[in-house]
């Protein structure tokens, strides 16, 4: 529809060679009895507007959406709402299991847990123990006893970063990549397709490994690391979807109309394929996560004492047959991120798919 | 040829990926029972040669089953470098003598030995009745030739310095930098079941040499006939010891020995054999000590508040040192005596064995770590750990003082300071829990952490490019100069660069000198050189290391050592 | 097509030689050495050098190197087995690591796409929900929690599985290790699944076929799930890759010989040979399977014309 539209004028200039001035009467309706009324309304909205409102009126996506804005906000202001920080060892108050006040009395959040010894099974509060009947661990407390609050918000917020990053890298690099690769095929794209092998035919492990002992480990080098290994699986997308559109009807109806291959590449083709280019996005966000968490596994993630969702999932892993609750806070810190991001690229997906549009 | 094909097999499974998505099953049963059969013949093969009655799946039955944490390396006794291997090969091999439980050497394949007056010459007197397990006797040649390999350039062992510079043993050193031939070494075959070493001077725990596997015979005709590929495969390692290995192939994560029914010995071990089982997973591993997979395991960290109470749980000394190297001679800030007090004083090393590691591990306030060296009155060495301290203990008080002082003279009022670790999860624990303790007590200090693989770790500090190293050393034999000999001058182990004279005087007094057959004079020159290190607080020493390790109840008779041989089962028993 | 294919196995090879090349100057840039043992000396060192001649020239090694492979020898380890050489370290590993990644990809991949069509198929309703937290949960939660719950659950509670891998039970003892590592597999390609059904459902020809009279399960099966392989396929052909070559952590929870515990170490410990022949062999995989997946393409959607033959 809206390609018709842009290629008016064109179309006009064209007719005047054959010296017809038009007059106002051809644009009339003939035999407008009835009054057909004219959608004035929709021609109106521009694209992004009409995006937001599809996008909003979708409710799963707006519950995605919210959520993301509830973590992003408790990235920022989490670690601060109560008396610990984050690197601040107190090895007298280590491994104690989650505690709240008020909530205590219902039989939950007590800051008791259950050990299971190689002797028998047996239920333990070290708040009681150790006299600490004024001390409220929210999430628990780790090993060196350091507040689980306040590390599972400043590992969500060291995550969101490397989230962040790695999705604009996505974006950039991958998709104009891809993109680019499938329009022009041939030559062009066994080169690039060459190129790209080699790039993705070294385990990422080696890649990503040996930057990290030349580099100074810390966050811009591992977002440095995963911009060098991430935008691969999208690009791979991105000509993929490239080679299934490409030779279609509306391709070579801009190219006949003398639309460059730019513009039919990113404003003809792109707003195609925008659905699994976000499912991609999407799932490139804990790959660039769990990437990070796998360094840190092997020890070269985010240096300590700062921590990721990454590192926290793997230190409450250590400690998953000992003192389980550790693991579960940053685990569904995690998982509720994900299914919010997936939400809204769901949302995104529909509201940008042009074949979806109502009229 | 044969491997090119192998290498095209391989190649051509993974290029059928789809196919064999498809009919995985299959696939899996081939590969089992090529593993299978692969076993089993190597199985039967040894059981044949040692009792033919006994079926193979019997023996492993009633075997002792054992964890470890890491796989075997080598298991060429003069490759070998570390302990698993140690204890692998020695399970196998006998020297000339062996560790009794106390760690006290004791006549192995040795049956009498005699040392001149001079202390320079000792003569072993071979066993009769010792055999490899392919037949033939064990003789003096096979320990020629075994010592001629751990020092020959060639070979390049890791531990030739066993037999040089700790050894003393005649042109160990010259052979090994290449100015003589190998041949010249100071041991020699008197005849068959005669051996004949020459030393350059004393050395008084010469016997306690003899059970480490740089020592161990090699026979030399086994050892051609196999090639290149020595110790890989059953069939590539001979046995003179108390078990036999049944079946090894590199790196494996399970391998299994079995009892040498013609060991000399034989009448004596009631183990049917070992299963080794390899899991780097210390929770998994336990959850199969749980299910009885397991006899032995190793337990870590928090997981010992599951097992504090079981009887099964022991803390095992493994001798090690953990320390922290400042950099003396790179970072000025280091160079001040002040500021070293001032770190070593701010390690509650104490909050670091009993709330972290929790392994048993001693904190440590002496140069040379606890229970490995007993000296001429049979005390250890390191018992008392309060003779340093005015030099070294956990003080916040006095550290912050020194701080200040420190910081006054350099005239400074922050300080940043990396510190490099190892990648591995105790270190770590360690590490986070320095750095807390210095940047809480010492106020404008910052210490970041640096990461890294061993291998990496330790270019690192032998490099000198490092501000703070924390590392370990292992005693390689039961002595304190395993320790006390790495800070001399140009030691490449001595990280900080830190170099003494009067030091360096007392060791070579100790080593080659007048004091090397004088054990108690020579045990006070010790102290001395121990105290030089600590006043000067060239090393932060933290805790001498245990393992938390889960014995089943039902086994009896492991004896574990913190030098050379960690484990050894010859007079384990397993009951029912 | 044949020629087209000919030319790709061709330019594959040079690739490879390529990785090979890229591979080499990493392991110079690695810092570190494999002989950096606290007790060896330096001419010790320097001797152990000249022996597996790493003192020559970068690219005499790597002529030597591709020299030697040619003839199927790819080295000797310097650290994790001394002395072996790499043929005989990963003869056995390798097809165990296969194995199991293979049986992780192919139930991954049947159940991810049962799941993903479920979703597209009842789009909007609560089970397109449920199956969307499914994935969810797939992709958020790293395998080696999966490990580690699968192994408590049925290994050491149930005991239906061994807990350890035994090579005598292989079948047995891999069904957790294959399953833990397949969540992810399922996951992504339950939501790309989804997400190409719901758009190939809306297009044009499904609402012709529709209307042709062709009924539901020709029509998802036949004119809908092979429009929408393409990128499903494309999602896959890496994982199958990153799959069989090993995982550290589930290797290491399940105490599996495989490779990839073997590359991690290799790489920690300067362990040159090992981590060139591994890394060369994830390499041929990877092109082979990517290879295998360009000519996928033409053959699920012929309107895909890779060589261009007809220009």
């Amino acid at each position: 529809m809206i390609m018709l539209k842009k290629n008016e004028p064109a179309a006009a200039t064209t007719t005047s060679v054959a010296a017809y001035i038009p007059a106002d009467a051809d644009f009339q309706l003939k035999n407008d009895q009835n009054g057909i009324s004219i959608d004035s309304n929709f021609a109106s909205q521009s694209f992004w507007k009409d995006v937001s409102i599809r996008f909003f009126r979708k409710r799963s996506a707006v519950i995605g959406l919210i959520f993301v804005l509830l973590i992003t906000l408790m990235a920022v202001i989490g670690p601060h709402l109560n008396q610990y920080n984050y690197s601040a060892q107190n090895l007298a108050e280590k491994n104690l299991a989650p505690r709240i006040q008020g909530i205590e009395y219902l039989g939950i959040f007590d800051g008791s847990e259950t050990m299971i010894t190689t002797t028998g099974t047996k239920k333990v509060n070290n708040y009681a123990n150790e006299k600490l009947i004024h001390t409220f661990y929210w999430f628990g407390s780790d090993k060196y006893g350091r507040d689980i609050w306040t590390r599972t918000w400043s590992g969500t917020r060291v995550s969101l970063i490397i989230a962040v990053a790695a999705t604009i890298i996505d974006m950039v690099i991958g998709m104009s990549y891809g993109l680019i690769s499938g329009y022009f095929g041939g030559k062009t794209d066994m080169a690039m397709q060459r190129i790209l092998e080699i790039m993705n035919g070294i385990p990422r492990l080696v890649i990503v490994t040996l930057l990290l002992l030349v580099l100074h480990p810390g966050m811009i080098t591992i977002i440095f690391a995963l911009m060098l290994t991430e935008w691969v699986g999208m690009s791979r997308i991105a000509r993929a979807e490239m080679l299934k559109l490409k030779e279609q009807e509306f391709v070579l109806a801009s190219k006949t109309l003398g639309a460059g291959s730019f513009h039919i590449i990113f404003r003809e083709i792109l707003p195609n394929i925008i659905g699994p280019i976000i499912t991609q996005v999407m799932f490139s966000i804990p790959t660039a996560i769990f990437t990070e968490a796998f360094l840190s596994f092997v020890g070269l993630g985010i240096p300590v004492p700062q921590c990721s969702l990454g590192s926290l999932i793997s230190e409450g892993y250590n400690s998953f047959t000992t003192h389980a609750y550790q693991i579960v806070p940053p685990i569904i810190v995690m998982a509720l991120l994900m299914l919010s991001f997936n939400l809204i690229a769901d949302g995104l997906r529909e509201a940008l798919d042009p074949k979806l549009k109502e009229m | 040829m044969k491997k090119t094909k192998a290498l095209l097999a391989l190649l051509s499974t993974s290029s059928m990926v789809f196919s064999l998505a498809a009919c995985g099953s299959s696939a899996y049963s081939t590969a089992t029972t090529a593993a299978a059969t692969g076993a089993g013949t190597a199985t039967t093969a040894a059981a044949a040669e040692s009792t033919p009655a006994q079926p193979a799946g019997a023996a492993s039955k009633d075997a002792l089953k054992v964890m470890m944490e890491t796989p075997v390396q080598s298991l060429d006794p003069q490759q070998a470098t570390d302990g698993t291997s140690f204890e692998v090969i020695a399970d196998y091999t006998d020297g000339l003598m062996q560790m009794d439980k106390d760690g006290k050497a004791v006549n192995a394949l040795a049956e009498s030995y005699e040392v001149s007056d001079d202390g320079l010459t000792w003569t072993f007197k071979i066993r009769k009745d010792a055999n490899w397990s392919n037949g033939t006797p064990v003789t003096a040649k096979d320990f020629v030739f075994g010592w001629q390999r751990a020092v020959d350039p060639n070979v390049a062992s890791e531990y030739s310095y066993m037999l040089s510079d700790i050894g003393q043993i005649k042109n160990a050193a010259e052979i090994i930098a290449g100015k003589k031939d190998k041949s010249e070494l100071g041991v020699t075959a008197v005849d068959d079941k005669t051996l004949k070493v020459e030393l350059n001077s004393p050395v008084s725990y010469f016997t306690s040499l003899m059970y480490f596997p740089t020592f161990y015979p090699v026979n030399e005709e086994f050892f051609n006939s196999c090639a290149d590929t020595f110790g890989t495969s059953p069939e590539t390692t001979l046995s003179n010891g108390a078990f036999i290995l049944d079946s090894y192939e590199p790196a494996a994560t399970e391998f299994h020995l079995s009892k040498n029914e013609n060991y000399y010995d034989a009448s004596k071990i009631q183990l049917a054999g070992l299963d080794y089982q390899v899991i780097q997973d210390s929770q998994t591993a336990l959850m199969s000590y749980q299910n009885g997979e397991l006899d032995m395991t190793l337990v870590n960290g928090d997981q010992v508040d599951q097992v504090k109470d079981d009887p099964a749980f022991k803390a095992i000394g493994a001798g090690y040192l953990w320390y922290v190297s400042p950099n003396i001679k790179e970072v000025p800030e280091l160079a001040n005596d002040n500021i070293r007090k001032a770190l070593t004083f701010a390690i509650d090393r104490e909050a670091i064995t009993s709330n972290i590691l929790k392994d048993g591990s001693k904190p440590t306030y002496t140069a040379v770590p606890m229970d490995f060296a007993a000296g001429p009155d049979g005390s250890d060495f390191s018992a008392d750990q309060t003779k340093f301290q005015d030099v070294c203990a956990s003080d916040t008080a006095k550290a912050a003082e020194y701080w200040k002082k420190g910081l006054e003279e350099l005239g400074k009022d922050s300080i940043n300071l990396e510190m490099v670790v190892d990648a591995d999860d105790a270190p770590q624990k360690v590490a986070t829990v320095l750095q807390e303790q210095w940047q809480s007590t010492l106020p404008g200090l910052t210490i970041s952490l640096k990461v890294e693989p061993k291998k990496q770790r330790v270019k690192d500090l032998q490099d000198g490019n490092y501000q703070l190293g924390l590392t370990r050393w292992g005693p390689d034999y039961a002595d304190p100069m395993t320790y006390l000999g790495m800070w001399v001058t140009d030691n490449s182990n001595n990280y900080g660069f830190w170099s003494n004279a009067d030091y360096d005087a007392i060791i070579k007094e100790c080593t080659t000198g007048d004091l090397a057959t004088d054990a108690k004079g020579r045990w006070a020159k010790l102290y001395d050189a121990e105290k030089i290190v600590m006043d000067n607080s060239v090393i932060f020493p933290l805790y001498t290391q245990c393992n938390a390790e889960m014995v089943s109840t039902k086994v009896s008779g492991v004896e574990f050592h913190p030098v050379a041989l960690n484990r050894v089962y010859k007079n384990a028993v397993k009951s029912e | 097509m044949k020629k087209y294919i000919t030319k790709r196995v061709l330019t594959s090879l040079f690739t490879l030689l390529v990785i090979l090349l890229v591979l080499f100057i990493l392991m110079q840039l690695m810092p570190g050495s494999p002989f950096n043992d606290e007790k060896l000396n330096d001419s010790q060192r320097a001797a152990l050098y000249a022996k597996y001649g790493l003192d020559q020239p970068i690219f005499i090694q790597f002529l030597n190197y591709v020299k030697n492979m040619l003839t199927g020898d790819f080295g000797v380890s310097y650290n994790i087995s001394k002395n072996t050489p790499i043929s005989q370290l990963i003869q056995t590993r390798l097809p165990i690591s296969i194995n199991i990644g293979g049986a992780a990809v192919a139930f991954g991949a049947i159940l991810g796409l049962i799941l993903g069509l479920i979703a597209a198929l009842k789009h909007d309703t609560w089970v397109d929900t449920l199956c969307t937290v499914i994935s969810v949960i797939g992709v958020s939660v790293p395998s080696y929690v999966f490990a580690l719950l699968l192994s408590y659950q049925f290994g050491f509670k149930f005991k239906w599985f061994p807990m350890l891998f035994d090579a005598r039970l292989a079948l047995k003892s891999s069904v957790l290790p294959s399953v833990s590592l397949s969540m992810f597999t399922l996951a992504s390609i339950a939501r790309f699944t989804r997400s190409e059904m719901l758009e190939v459902l809306g297009s044009d020809y499904m609402l012709l076929a529709e209307s042709k009279g062709i009924s539901g399960f020709s029509l998802i099966f036949r004119h809908a799930l092979r429009n929408a392989l393409i990128p499903i396929v494309t999602v896959l052909a890496p994982l199958i890759v990153d799959l069989m070559t090993g995982s550290l952590v589930v290797e290491k929870i399940f105490a599996i010989p495989g490779v990839g515990s073997l590359l991690v170490n290799a790489i920690q410990s300067n362990d040159y040979n090992v981590v060139i022949s591994l890394a060369f062999i994830y390499s041929a995989m990877y092109i082979a399977i990517m290879l295998a997946v360009d000519i996928l393409y033409g053959i699920i959607d012929p309107r895909i014309r890779l060589a261009k033959d007809g220009k």
